[in-house]
């Protein structure tokens, strides 16, 4: 909804979240924000990118997931939501703790045009 | 000889109805498809207006606004109106697909960023003048280790039942249905456990308890920002967040934390509520700011949220609670029942535009991957 101002005064967030999901190809997921833009992400990458204490250090942040442990044809298996404000990705390589906020999907949008800025 | 009496005509009433606004969703109640059943029998005018909560603030206002109206029309001898309700469910549900709480219209947590600020007396307070209202309410207390409501509703000695498919059935009390994790432990024996227990404790309760169709479920979240908070933000479909506080800078800036959680995983917060807002003497009525004023509202500005409203401390308010009668029911006329049955209403109006405008906001996605 967008912000009406008078009555609700700032409840809701204002920051884009996805309208769908797509997959657009073995390898390619696709996501249409509310705001119109598309995203395309390289679903390995993503898998690359998981941020769960499982793959990178809770303290450090560091990233402890070794690339050569992820399988060059990993897939995701199911996408669902958490709660209203990300996704969980059950991974054909096992991986199933992943939470990628609506945030961070933005960030890793790999369309020409998130590339360039 | 030929004498008839003028019949009112259907498009007469409702151009005049189409006059009365609801001032939260800002539209004439004419084009909000509120007007329902509509009869005229010569002069004789009956109708329904459906509100989008029983709970609505400015329900007799709205009454009276259509009585004058379409008393005014020529012809026009009786009016009858009837006010009823039908709750809009909440644009959040169904958050997740093993939790969702199909039958929930609305689910709202009441949190702060720490304890000690009465957040589960507003919590009761809250859900039993939804409940007054006329809606079917739920409460459950998600205070794993430090359970109130059995106390606060004087449902100590109450166990929750076991019906079809090993659900449990909540505890009924002031119109409320009601879980919690005193009714199944002994009071004396303290809960000791992980945040893994908590986590699957909270999702029993949220579903393997048999709430059945309730307009409002209210959860009474646990002070802070831990584990229990991001069980059930990922977990409830989470209508929005109340946030209580008290006047003192301290507890605001928990409050304020508590305000970035719900920020953090996007359940919009519908305002904040200034607890303990100076102490209203028994005696003489004079009102002291104990603890200052304005914190709050200071708050709601800060963050903007819209800022809900102020509860005194009143001494009849605690000898009330602790004797397991919410002061809504006990005290009615108190300025602490009158600020949580006026909060209550704010909140309901609020949940209904969010609702209205509903077509833009998330809804929950999900992928199968071929």
């Amino acid at each position: 909804m967008a912000n009406t101002g008078d009555s609700i005064g700032g409840v809701e967030p204002v920051a884009p979240h996805p309208v769908q999901l797509r997959q657009m190809g073995p390898g390619s997921l696709g996501i249409v924000w509310s705001d119109a833009h598309h995203s395309l992400l390289g679903v390995r990458r993503l898998r690359l990118e998981c941020r769960c204490s499982l793959c990178v250090d809770e303290w450090t942040r560091e990233r402890t997931l070794r690339e050569e442990a992820v399988p060059q044809d990993v897939r995701p298996r199911k996408i669902e939501p958490v709660g209203k404000y990300a996704f969980r990705i059950d991974w054909s390589d096992g991986h199933t703790t992943g939470i990628y906020t609506f945030e961070a999907l933005r960030r890793l949008c790999e369309c020409p045009q998130c590339k360039k800025a | 000889m030929f004498f008839r009496t003028k019949t009112v005509a259907e498009p007469d009433v409702l151009s005049a109805l189409s006059q009365v606004r609801d001032p939260d969703l800002n539209k004439d109640i004419v084009s909000l498809g509120f007007v329902k059943n509509l009869r005229i029998d010569g002069g004789d005018v009956r109708f329904t207006v459906e509100l989008t909560t029983p709970a609505c603030p400015v329900k007799e206002e709205l009454k009276a606004q259509c009585e004058a109206r379409v008393s005014a029309i020529p012809g026009v001898k009786s009016v009858a109106v009837e006010m009823t309700a039908n709750v809009r469910q909440s644009s959040a549900a169904p958050g997740n697909n093993r939790i969702s709480l199909p039958a929930v219209k609305n689910v709202i947590a009441i949190a702060s960023g720490k304890g000690g600020v009465g957040k589960s007396t507003v919590a009761v307070n809250l859900a039993v003048s939804l409940a007054q209202s006329g809606a079917r309410v739920g409460l459950l207390d998600a205070d794993i280790y430090g359970p109130s409501a059995p106390l606060m509703l004087g449902t100590r000695d109450a166990r929750p039942g076991m019906g079809d498919g090993q659900r449990l059935i909540p505890v009924e009390k002031c119109g409320l249905k009601i879980m919690s994790m005193g009714y199944l432990v002994p009071e004396d024996k303290p809960v000791i456990w992980r945040g893994p227990m908590v986590h699957g404790a909270l999702t029993q309760f949220l579903t393997q308890v048999d709430w059945g169709p309730l307009d409002y479920l209210v959860i009474d979240m646990p002070p802070g920002t831990g584990d229990a908070q991001l069980t059930i933000s990922q977990s409830a479909p989470l209508s929005g967040a109340v946030i209580v506080t008290t006047p003192q800078e301290a507890s605001l800036v928990d409050a304020r934390r508590g305000l970035e959680m719900f920020k953090s995983v996007r359940v919009p917060v519908l305002g904040v509520v200034e607890n303990m807002s100076g102490f209203l003497c028994g005696h003489c009525h004079e009102h002291t700011a104990i603890f200052g004023h304005g914190g709050g509202e200071r708050m709601a500005r800060d963050f903007d949220v819209p800022f809900l409203g102020q509860i005194p401390i009143e001494a009849g308010v605690v000898t009330a609670s602790d004797a397991g009668t919410p002061v809504v029911e006990a005290m009615p006329a108190s300025e602490s029942a009158k600020a949580f049955a006026r909060i209550a209403g704010v909140i309901a109006a609020r949940l209904s535009v969010l609702h209205a405008g509903s077509a833009g906001s998330y809804q929950p996605l999900s992928l199968e991957w071929q």
